[in-house]
């Protein structure tokens, strides 16, 4: 691979990524062709010794994306940091989906269990004396009230658990970076012998 | 998927390395790649995302330092946290180390 190759598939790969990001992404790998290139290195060897380009940029984007989960907390951001683990390819998608999809679900529904719940109470509270003949208002109201509580409550643990969820997912991504692995065992290419400073 | 004790140890020290080569003095990314790769055999790609990554974190910042050959440099430097940072880790891996070692030891 050419310098000009490696750093247009690097430039493609983070397509998405603020412009600003991008740009000094880029600048930091031109500098190193440039001074492996001092140091008399080809370029062949120099692509090869950095790795795969598409694989570099999205590591970067995935990084990018857990820490924007890290500071903002909302869903989407927790979609982001979601996407890119799953972009990474740290979890096989096909593992990861069945069990997702399942908890997702069961998550959906404990969540419109719980508005359910939230309204009903609602109602009771404020229509039950109505229908009843109004003889039993203080039961009707405090059943009602009780309902909304509980559904309240459960609806926190439920948003704690997803948050927890998607914490341990980002947890397990940045253990599985594939970029380390490569890099960090260096290719035939790379050896550190033949890694000469300028 | 299993790694090598050799990657593992490898990718836990990283950091605290990159820390002790710029306590030594400002350096730049491929100054620091090529140390690294011939002591502990790092791969030069890794120093990128590394360097992004303390960047973000505080513990380094970088300023640009004209060069007579080519475009300006990108020079790394510790911060106070940074400087943090390494203490805390150097005497961390001390202590680790030294326990090892001492069990290896052992009759």
């Amino acid at each position: 691979m050419t310098r000009q190759e490696f750093i247009a598939r690097l430039r493609a790969g983070l397509a998405g990524a603020p412009e600003a990001t991008k740009n000094d992404v880029v600048a930091d790998y031109q500098a190193h062709f440039s001074e492996a290139a001092a140091a008399g290195r080809s370029e062949a060897d120099v692509a090869a010794a950095l790795g795969d380009p598409e694989r570099l940029a999205r590591e970067l984007k995935a990084e990018a994306g857990l820490k924007r989960w890290e500071a903002e907390r909302n869903p989407e951001a927790a979609a982001a940091a979601i996407f890119a683990v799953v972009g990474l390819g740290a979890i096989d998608v096909l593992v990861l989906l069945p069990v997702l999809v399942g908890v997702v679900s069961v998550m959906c529904a404990l969540a419109i269990v719980v508005i359910a719940v939230f309204i009903g109470g609602a109602v009771m509270m404020i229509v039950g004396p109505f229908i009843d003949g109004g003889a039993e208002v203080a039961a009707h109201v405090l059943a009602g009230l009780g309902m909304m509580a509980g559904s309240v409550s459960s609806g926190s643990l439920l948003i704690l658990l997803s948050i927890g969820l998607i914490n341990g997912l980002v947890w397990y991504g940045r253990l599985h970076y594939r970029l380390l692995r490569p890099a960090i065992d260096p290719p035939k290419a790379s050896r550190p012998g033949e890694f000469a400073t300028p | 998927m299993p790694e090598s004790v050799d990657i593992q140890l490898k990718k836990g020290v990283l950091d605290l390395c990159v820390l002790a080569v710029l306590s030594r003095g400002d350096s730049y990314a491929y100054e620091i790649a090529s140390r690294l790769a011939g002591a502990i055999g790092m791969g030069e790609g890794t120093i990128y995302p590394l360097m992004r990554r303390m960047q973000a974190e505080g513990l380094v910042e970088t300023y640009l330092v004209e060069s007579s050959s080519g475009p300006s440099r990108k020079y790394y430097r510790l911060t106070a946290a940074g400087h943090a940072s390494l203490a805390a880790q150097k005497s961390a891996w001390e202590s680790f180390a030294g326990a090892v070692t001492s069990i290896l030891g052992e009759p």
